[in-house]
């Protein structure tokens, strides 16, 4: 038996809107209590327009997004750069595409390409907001020719 | 406003227990929905000892050891998150007590469309109790020169 890989070469999955809620359960499970993302007069002083989530809440979901589609247990590597801010009502779209599977000694390893966009809660976007790669490993699995997503 | 002199600084060593609670208000968090994360029979049914922390979980340990302690001093309301890689050696599960250590590894200065910033990458190394080293973090964090309020009222002074 050989599977090889996730079961789709991407996927696609939508999260939210985010609430303030969303970020201020966040800021509790973080531990990170930053005022610029739970105290709306700390953001507007600095010269935000409200407050946003914190950039690891983000990343929190779109490792839930990877992890739900290439395996929790197969994840070696994951990570993440921001590209700009996401704001209370803003509906998260994240997105993977496999872009590279090599064989190891760990048997095949995949490399996904992930983002994440936004859409406001107006209609406005999508607007890029978060990057990212996953790396996950398929021990005792190999190459199998055609659709293995070789190039 | 320079932080260069920061590289190599240590960060504070602490220890924490990962506990069931923490995995599940974390995963709820970051609106996972993996029984793996939330019911013990699941995970034990999948070879595991107990829930299995989230792929970030990592970040919660800040409850414990808030990096703000490793006398980084930054200005909060000049803080943005730059991005972070995470490497999974081993699964961390509740009821692991992990040792965390690490230190600042780079200080850069660039411009971009922000303004100047300063760019702040810290690695984090997580050792479980059998002295295994189950994750290592790398997180950057940017300090801004100026708020986005600051740099409103130098474009109006410059008016």
């Amino acid at each position: 038996m050989t599977v090889a890989g996730p079961d789709t070469p991407t996927a696609e999955r939508a999260f939210g809107p985010i609430s303030r809620t969303d970020i201020v359960r966040y800021a509790g499970a973080g531990g990170d209590f930053n005022p610029i993302h739970h105290d709306e007069e700390f953001a507007t002083a600095a010269g935000y327009p409200a407050v946003f989530a914190h950039g690891l809440l983000t990343a929190g979901i779109l490792s839930t997004f990877a992890a739900g589609w290439l395996g929790l247990e197969r994840l070696r590597r994951f990570s993440v750069r921001y590209v700009d801010q996401v704001w209370p009502g803003d509906t998260l779209v994240t997105r993977g595409e496999v872009v590279e599977t090599v064989e190891s000694a760990d048997g095949l390893e995949v490399t996904a390409r992930l983002t994440v966009h936004v859409t406001g809660e107006h209609g406005a976007g999508p607007r890029l907001v978060l990057t990212g790669q996953a790396t996950a490993a398929y021990p005792g699995t190999e190459l199998t020719g055609a659709g293995d997503g070789r190039d | 406003m320079s932080h260069e002199d920061l590289v190599g600084r240590a960060l504070p060593s602490y220890t924490f227990t990962v506990e069931a609670g923490k995995v599940i208000e974390f995963a709820t968090a970051v609106l996972a929905d993996d029984a793996l994360h939330f019911d013990a029979e699941a995970a034990a049914a999948a070879g595991y000892a107990a829930v299995v922390a989230p792929p970030t979980f990592s970040a919660a340990a800040q409850s414990w050891g808030a990096p703000t302690e490793g006398g980084l001093e930054l200005d909060l309301s000049r803080v943005l998150a730059g991005g972070a890689q995470w490497e999974y050696d081993l699964p961390i599960v509740a009821g692991d007590v992990l040792t965390v250590s690490g230190e600042v590894v780079s200080v850069e200065h660039k411009t971009g469309r922000r303004g100047g910033m300063t760019l702040i990458t810290r690695e984090s190394r997580f050792v479980n109790q059998r002295g295994e080293l189950a994750l290592t973090v790398r997180s950057t964090a940017i300090e801004l020169d100026r708020t986005p309020a600051d740099r409103r009222s130098q474009d109006l002074e410059d008016a």
